[in-house]
């Protein structure tokens, strides 16, 4: 896969001009685009098996568990010796931290519509 | 099915373009046949034969719509269509498609002109993103201690915790979403969001104008950079506005 990356934020933030893996392809191409009128239109075999892989059901006792054992695994000891007060200012530096970015953000944006004026 | 008669007149429609915009495509079409042009006054569907006798799609297949989509896409404005579609005949391609619904497909390519797909995804880092909830929340980290020490017995209590981690994660995914997409959306034209799964705070295909694609990259890093270590962003294209031709076609 082609990534190019720039700027400080790279590791967290993935560029792919194209998509690579199944799931990624079959975001773009399945199911989306310009519908032809059905009875015009003649079946494939196949497609639904290609689509299995596409889908993801969750919700059940199960996922409750897995996050209970997620957030069990966490090692704190970390955090624990770093104690509360550091935890706190760490925090809040954060907090300020990503405030910052976001009124950055707006203003170099003069065209940044809420939803409820881009919904219009 | 006509599709697997042995003398099938049936076609594969990947999508419209203005005629004269694209002369040929050099990608090789589903089931390896080349790319043909079908056109109509100013308007070419880009089609290819279907083989005759038991066809039936393959993973390769999926790659091959793309590739052609994104050939088209590199040269003309493109309004796809979905992977597998496939029409009776030719006659039907011609009438149909290019000849009832001429309008309709030449506003929706006035309104792509220009424009570009970006698909965003915003996952958090399971580890970051539990441990700061953790910190967020003292009655969760209460709960964990006092689970942890029940051990295996505490079988119910884990569900009970892993239920409120849960209900914790999809409201902090609920509100993380709404904010991406807000401060996306002033440098697109138009945005669909797709249903998040887990541990996904936003999963959404953006319509940007390639004028403004560095301004939207922009905000990505700017955003990736705010959100660090608990969210990762991933950003693929410019692709063809798949996401967006439908409604570009007022359909």
């Amino acid at each position: 896969m082609a990534v190019a990356t720039r700027g400080t934020a790279s590791n967290y933030l993935q560029r792919a001009p194209s998509p690579s893996g199944l799931a990624d392809v079959l975001d773009v191409i399945l199911d989306k685009g310009l519908v032809i009128d059905a009875y015009v239109r003649v079946s494939v075999i196949g497609i639904e098996v290609l689509t299995i892989d596409a889908r993801i059901v969750i919700a059940s006792v199960d996922t409750y568990l897995r996050f209970a054992e997620a957030v069990n695994r966490l090692d704190l000891s970390q955090t624990e010796t770093a104690g509360i007060e550091e935890l706190r200012d760490g925090g809040s530096a954060a907090k300020r931290k990503s405030e910052g970015a976001i009124e950055g953000a707006k203003e170099k944006i003069p065209g940044l519509k809420s939803d409820k004026e881009r919904s219009r | 099915m006509a599709a697997s008669s042995p003398t099938s007149t049936a076609v594969y429609v990947y999508g419209v373009v203005r005629a004269d915009e694209l002369p040929a495509v050099a990608a090789e079409g589903v089931a390896g046949t080349p790319v043909e042009l079908l056109e109509r006054d100013s308007l070419a569907a880009l089609v290819s034969r279907l083989p005759g006798g038991d066809f039936r799609v393959k993973r390769r297949d999926l790659q091959r719509h793309l590739a052609v989509l994104e050939e088209a896409f590199g040269e003309a404005t493109i309004v796809p269509c979905p992977f597998g579609t496939v029409v009776r005949s030719d006659d039907d391609v011609e009438s149909v498609l290019l000849g009832e619904r001429r309008d309709e497909l030449l506003a929706a390519i006035k309104r792509l002109e220009g424009k570009v797909q970006l698909n965003v995804k915003a996952t958090y880092d399971e580890e970051e993103l539990l441990r700061e909830l953790l910190q967020l929340n003292p009655e969760l980290a209460r709960l964990r201690e006092a689970t942890k020490s029940l051990g295996d017995a505490g079988y119910y209590e884990q569900i009970r915790l892993g239920e409120l981690i849960a209900a914790v994660v999809a409201e902090r995914g609920e509100t993380d979403s709404r904010r991406l997409l807000d401060r996306l959306a002033g440098s697109a034209e138009d945005a669909v969001v797709e249903p998040a799964g887990e541990y996904v705070a936003l999963k959404a295909s953006f319509l940007v104008n390639r004028k403004k694609l560095r301004k939207f990259d922009d905000a990505l890093d700017r955003l990736a950079g705010a959100e660090q270590p608990v969210m990762r962003i991933e950003v693929i294209g410019p692709l063809p506005p798949t996401a967006f031709a439908a409604a570009a076609a007022g359909t």
